[in-house]
């Protein structure tokens, strides 16, 4: 019993250390200033990122929005 | 085997190994908390994707045989470097080239499961004609959520230096021989014109960056709690390498724009003085393996010492001129000649820590010859330095010297004194021969065509 008490303890121990994200042994100091603005930065920059590697999918769909858009106002003005 | 062994001064930062010199070859001691980095390196295939493309520089393993301390894993040794160059002698370009290298690796890193866990520009050399990162231990393993520890420092040594350079003054990127660890971003942030607010680039990695600096400077705040992911990594990475490449400086109005058209030279002058070098270095023996060209323009008479064979640094003040060369030597694809920055009247210091971290120029000497033509009197009449302090000058830089004699008459000389008192009584080619004999044997001499010119060629007299 006692020893599954144990286990249970440790493998939550285990758990809780590998969810902490380790400490960065840096032997250049990154800057506090320039780390934690790194972070806000870098979500932003991945966000950019995201649309420009989609930007051709993207405006593909506008594209062809727009040529069904103005095939339709082109048919609708025909007819 | 300490006693053989040397180790080298700028190297104590990175506790990963150091550099040291033996038997006047360079290696390096890789650390036993190195190792395993050391070998995913290697094992992950990144070196070999580095060294096929030509941005890292290779070594072999040596083995433990050479290790200078208790904590050595192994010894490796680098691809000897011809010549060592220091960011604040590179033009524009260059500059930006190493930027662009270093970005280069940190996205091959990252796809091997590693990081740049530095991004000194120090670390960057130029070899046969392209940059190169010369510190092989400069990757970390990358562990998902970490951000980028060399973004700060990335920022101080190239982008900073970069933005000054292209958007107020190329003369801007002396910075970097005052602050050992690149331009701080406050000061860039003031420095730059108001517009660059309006980059996104500089208003992120410069102003916003500096300011982020300012706020947090006394503060002490954990960072263990914050995650990055691997997509921001990449995005970063990316917004500074688009930050970089639309930077750009065009030399124009350069000082020697029109050189070669302006002198008295004619162009069988010219085609003679050419001639005239390329016969007093064909004639050496040995064949020179290092050249410094001084005061080479955008590098004419480098190209001729470079077709000998010889690397030749081709040094000018002007850093047009130098942009110009190193552009030239791009399109050629020519690899033995490297255009640097350099002002001979002050030239680069050792500087750093006990002043031993960057070498002095003259440390970085003496080379097999000097090449100094069209230069003297910018020495002597610009400068006030008399022949004396020039040979004794010379003397301590090369073993051969090529010079050319421009006398008083000439019309280069008479422009230097238009707007002065002619102060120079001794400037005369007799004094100018008694003085270089101090310290020179003259093997050759020969008159250029079309002009009052000499060409020398001297030989240290101490060999």
């Amino acid at each position: 019993m006692l020893s599954k008490k144990l286990l249970a303890v440790l493998a939550l121990v285990t758990l809780v250390y590998l969810a902490l994200p380790a400490p960065v042994y840096a032997y250049l100091d990154p800057g506090t200033g320039s780390f934690i603005f790194q972070m806000v930065i870098a979500g932003l920059a991945g966000a950019a990122l995201v649309i420009k590697m989609y930007w051709g999918k993207i405006k593909g769909l506008f594209a062809r929005l727009f040529s069904k858009e103005s095939q339709r106002s082109k048919e609708e003005t025909d007819a | 085997m300490l006693d053989q062994s040397e180790r080298i001064p700028a190297s104590f930062r990175d506790p990963s190994g150091f550099v040291f010199r033996r038997d006047g070859q360079i290696y390096r001691q890789v650390n036993l908390e190195y190792k395993e980095t050391l070998n995913h390196l290697i094992t992950s295939g990144l070196y070999d994707g580095l060294i096929r493309d030509n941005l890292l520089i290779s070594h072999r393993d040596v083995g433990r045989e050479y290790t200078l301390t208790e904590n050595a894993y192994t010894v490796i040794q680098p691809e000897t470097l011809p010549f060592v160059s220091y960011p604040y002698e590179w033009c524009f370009s260059q500059l930006k080239d190493a930027a662009l290298l270093t970005l280069e690796i940190q996205l091959r890193a990252i796809d091997a499961g590693m990081s740049l866990k530095d991004s000194s520009a120090y670390n960057i050399q130029f070899v046969a004609g392209k940059p190169l990162l010369i510190d092989t231990l400069s990757f970390e393993m990358y562990e998902e959520g970490h951000p980028w520890v060399a973004y700060r420092q990335f920022c101080q040594h190239f982008l900073a230096p970069l933005a000054l350079m292209s958007y107020r003054d190329i003369r801007l990127h002396q910075l970097l021989r005052i602050y050992i660890d690149g331009v701080p971003l406050d000061l860039a942030s003031n420095l730059l014109p108001g517009r660059t607010h309006f980059k996104l680039g500089l208003l992120s990695h410069i102003h916003l960056h500096a300011k982020a600096q300012t706020r947090y400077a006394d503060r002490s705040v954990s960072t263990e709690q914050r995650k990055m992911s691997r997509l921001s990594l990449l995005g970063l990475l990316d917004s500074l390498k688009q930050t970089v490449q639309r930077l750009s400086w065009e030399p124009k109005g350069t000082e020697w724009h029109n050189y070669y058209s302006i002198t008295n030279y004619s162009e069988s002058a010219l085609r003679h003085k050419a001639q005239l070098v390329e016969e007093m270095m064909a004639s050496l023996d040995p064949t020179p393996a290092l050249v410094w060209d001084l005061g080479a323009n955008t590098g004419v008479f480098s190209q001729i010492a470079a077709r000998q064979g010889a690397m030749t640094i081709s040094f000018d003040i002007d850093p047009a001129a130098v942009e110009k060369n190193y552009r030239e030597i791009q399109a050629k694809g020519e690899a033995r000649i490297l255009p640097l920055v350099l002002d001979l009247t002050n030239p680069s210091p050792g500087i750093g820590w006990e002043h031993c971290e960057r070498a002095s120029l003259m440390e970085r000497g003496p080379a097999d010859v000097a090449l100094a033509l069209a230069l003297i009197h910018h020495l002597a009449i610009s400068n006030n330095l008399p022949f004396e302090k020039i040979a004794g000058f010379f003397r301590q830089i090369c073993h051969t010297l090529i010079i050319e004699f421009v006398p008083k008459n000439d019309a280069q000389v008479q422009k230097l004194l238009a707007s002065r008192e002619d102060i120079f009584v001794d400037y005369d080619q007799i004094t100018f021969e008694r003085e270089f004999r101090n310290f020179f044997d003259i093997e050759r001499q020969a008159p250029i065509q079309d002009t009052g010119r000499t060409l020398y060629r001297m030989v240290r007299k101490d060999g």
